[in-house]
């Protein structure tokens, strides 16, 4: 049975104010975290980040003080959030090795929410994207040896295959060929729901990291690939936020993201090894419950909506779970290794006519080349070989197998 | 006539269904073809198609009433008005009701939400979000003006719904269709005709009574004053 979260009374929120050592937790080791604590930590600190975002932003278009102070409530606790989850990241993890677990989020969570979807639309956008994810990992623990002789199965811990996707340098498109259909809101399936605000926040909080940690970096080569990385972050965004129905009002987004904070977190829990870390899941469950309860009462209050009316009677009874997904992509990478965007649709490359403005597109960002491929060569150059982990033998698409173990 | 309680918000659990288009990618477990909205309405002549639709936009403007007079029926400090809008809001669930029996009589489905139905909540509930997202730039007077403009466009626009059901149901030949059509027709007709000549001589009545009063919302009126003047409107 899946949690019906208007049963649960939660913590009240006005309970929820914490101080700053609640807000200063001790971090996880990185040598013994499991790498999938590291990629629930990722996840939920963009979870927060949306719904902090998403909160400004109804403020921004209401001058209601009473609604004023009561999102500025609910937000302020979700700011509180952030910093806990945010601060279980160690100091000692250097922003790169941060960015392979952000990769390691995007596709294990992305390849999970495709094998669970039901909507087909929604299901070929989640394959799109994850592709492109899974190349931005290769890429960077092709940096994070290059640069700190790093080895990113330490981090990954074999869990995700390393090697190469839809290779990042074609995947530069041009805007109009992000943007998307979307699901209906009235008939859209409640997991459906939940999994499109959950990739969005995702993909929205490795955009905003690569935006400020590009800079982090004296070497030309590794702010180059960021640079490179975030617009693909910015396409994704684009991508996935065209899915959501744009007919919901501020009020019922507002409860639809209290819901999908209190689905994650009680995800986060199902699965969650360490007991410490666990222990906060469970009390950002209790506190997400009663954040719930406020958007509800405004709802009720501002629309005349009753909860029960939009609120799932039961969330869905499967936990969004980090496990490795490695045959999921290998079936992805061999099938839809050749696709494209053309406008709404996903197409074959070859599809494309020669005038399509996908060429053009390419043939201006990639005019110098591009760090995406600059940054294997110098490994190879630096290493003997490119960096890959292919656990499962070689590469399923032939043109993408490394041309070192090829050799052999 | 209508006992049932409508579905006042259609969705994946009361078994809403949808018309895929190019932006809008129904599930397919959802998807309702333009051919299936309104079958019994071929055999009469109509485009059962167009028809099916107009008719799950109207049933979606009486469930955005039923909203809008529960919201503002809880935010109003008068009491005659809230016993109105109260009164109004369970006649706008009960058409929502007879909406819903005469599209399943007609072989259609009232979980339905046409692409003109989708429009019709946009608006609506735009109207609705405007009677509250802006409530910090009015006074307690004026924002009883502003719920009860929302409520007079909205029922104009029910009005106007229910006077195109009746020239609709005038051009159908005679035989169990039409009489579904004059039947849901002559149950709510009179009531709209109630609804919006109560809005609009409402708002003529407490713009004439507020012109000549002396009560001045100014930077210096205390809130509760506001409210008891507010809360004094229409009580003799
Ligand atoms: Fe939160
Ligand atoms: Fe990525
Ligand atoms: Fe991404
Ligand atoms: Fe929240
Ligand atoms: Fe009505
Ligand atoms: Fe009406």
């Amino acid at each position: 049975m899946g949690l019906n979260p208007l049963e649960h009374k939660g913590i009240p929120v006005e309970d929820q104010v914490r101080s700053w050592s609640d807000l200063n937790p001790q971090p996880y080791d990185k040598h013994a975290v499991d790498p999938y604590t590291r990629t629930r930590v990722i996840l939920m600190n963009g979870i927060e980040v949306e719904s902090i975002l998403f909160s400004h932003q109804f403020a921004r278009h209401t001058d209601d003080v009473d609604l004023k102070q009561k999102l500025a409530l609910s937000r302020r606790i979700e700011a509180q959030q952030q910093k806990v989850v945010n601060g279980l990241n160690p100091g000692d993890q250097t922003p790169l090795e941060t960015t392979i677990g952000y990769e390691q989020v995007a596709v294990d969570l992305t390849a999970w929410l495709a094998r669970h979807e039901p909507n087909p639309y929604l299901h070929q956008a989640l394959d799109f994207a994850l592709l492109e994810d899974f190349d931005h990992l290769y890429r960077y623990a092709n940096l994070y040896e290059l640069l700190d002789g790093g080895n990113a199965t330490e981090l990954t811990e074999h869990l995700t295959e390393i090697t190469p996707g839809r290779p990042t340098i074609v995947e530069h498109r041009h805007p109009s060929d992000d943007v998307r259909g979307h699901f209906e809101t009235h008939t859209v399936d409640p997991l459906s729901r939940l999994h499109v605000m959950t990739i969005v926040a995702a993909e929205q909080q490795t955009m905003n990291f690569y935006m400020n940690h590009g800079t982090d970096w004296i070497e030309p080569i590794a702010r180059g690939l960021y640079a490179e990385i975030a617009l693909i972050e910015e396409q994704h965004v684009t991508h996935y936020e065209s899915l959501l129905d744009p007919l919901d009002s501020w009020m019922k987004m507002l409860v639809f993201h209290e819901l999908d904070e209190i689905y994650l977190y009680w995800s986060m829990l199902q699965q969650e090894q360490d007991s410490r870390i666990r222990s906060i899941w469970e009390e950002h469950l209790d506190m997400e419950i009663g954040q719930l309860h406020v958007a509800c009462d405004l709802l009720r209050r501002y629309e005349g909506v009753e909860p029960e009316e939009i609120v799932p009677a039961e969330l869905p009874d499967t936990p969004v779970t980090f496990e490795p997904n490695k045959d999921y992509v290998r079936s992805v990478l061999a099938e839809q290794i050749q696709l494209q965007a053309d406008g709404l649709e996903f197409v074959p490359v070859d599809d494309l006519p020669k005038s399509h403005r996908y060429f053009a597109y390419q043939a201006k960002v990639n005019a110098g080349g591009a760090p995406s491929e600059q940054v294997i060569d110098a490994n190879r150059d630096k290493s003997g070989r490119e960096f890959r982990d292919e656990t499962e033998g070689e590469h399923p698409v032939v043109d993408l197998r490394d041309p070192v173990s090829a050799r052999r | 006539m209508a006992t049932t309680t409508p579905t006042l918000t259609p969705t994946f659990a009361t078994g809403a269904t949808a018309k895929p288009g190019d932006v809008v990618r129904v599930d397919p477990r959802r998807e309702r073809p333009g051919d299936q909205v309104a079958p019994g309405l071929a055999e009469v002549g109509l485009n059962h198609g167009f028809v099916g639709d107009v008719l799950s936009a109207m049933l979606t403007h009486e469930r955005c009433g039923r909203h809008l007079y529960r919201s503002v029926a809880t935010r109003t400090n008068n009491p005659v008005l809230r016993r109105k809008y109260e009164e109004f809001g369970g006649e706008t669930e009960r058409h929502a009701t007879i909406l819903e029996d005469l599209v399943t009589q007609l072989g259609g489905d009232p979980q339905y939400v046409s692409p003109a139905a989708r429009a019709v909540e946009g608006n609506d509930s735009r109207l609705l979000e405007a009677t509250y997202l802006l409530a910090g730039s009015v006074d307690v007077m004026t924002q009883e003006m502003v719920m009860l403009d929302a409520v007079l466009l909205a029922e104009s626009m029910d009005h106007a719904n229910w006077t195109t059901l009746a020239q609709l149901t005038e051009s159908l030949p005679e035989g169990p269709v039409r009489a579904s059509f004059a039947a849901a027709v002559g149950d709510v007709l009179g009531e709209e005709e109630d609804h919006l000549s109560w809005a609009r001589d409402t708002k003529a009545r407490l713009t004439v009574m507020q012109a000549s009063s002396k009560a001045m919302a100014t930077t210096a009126t205390k809130v509760e004053e506001m409210v008891d003047t507010v809360r004094g409107w229409l009580s003799t």
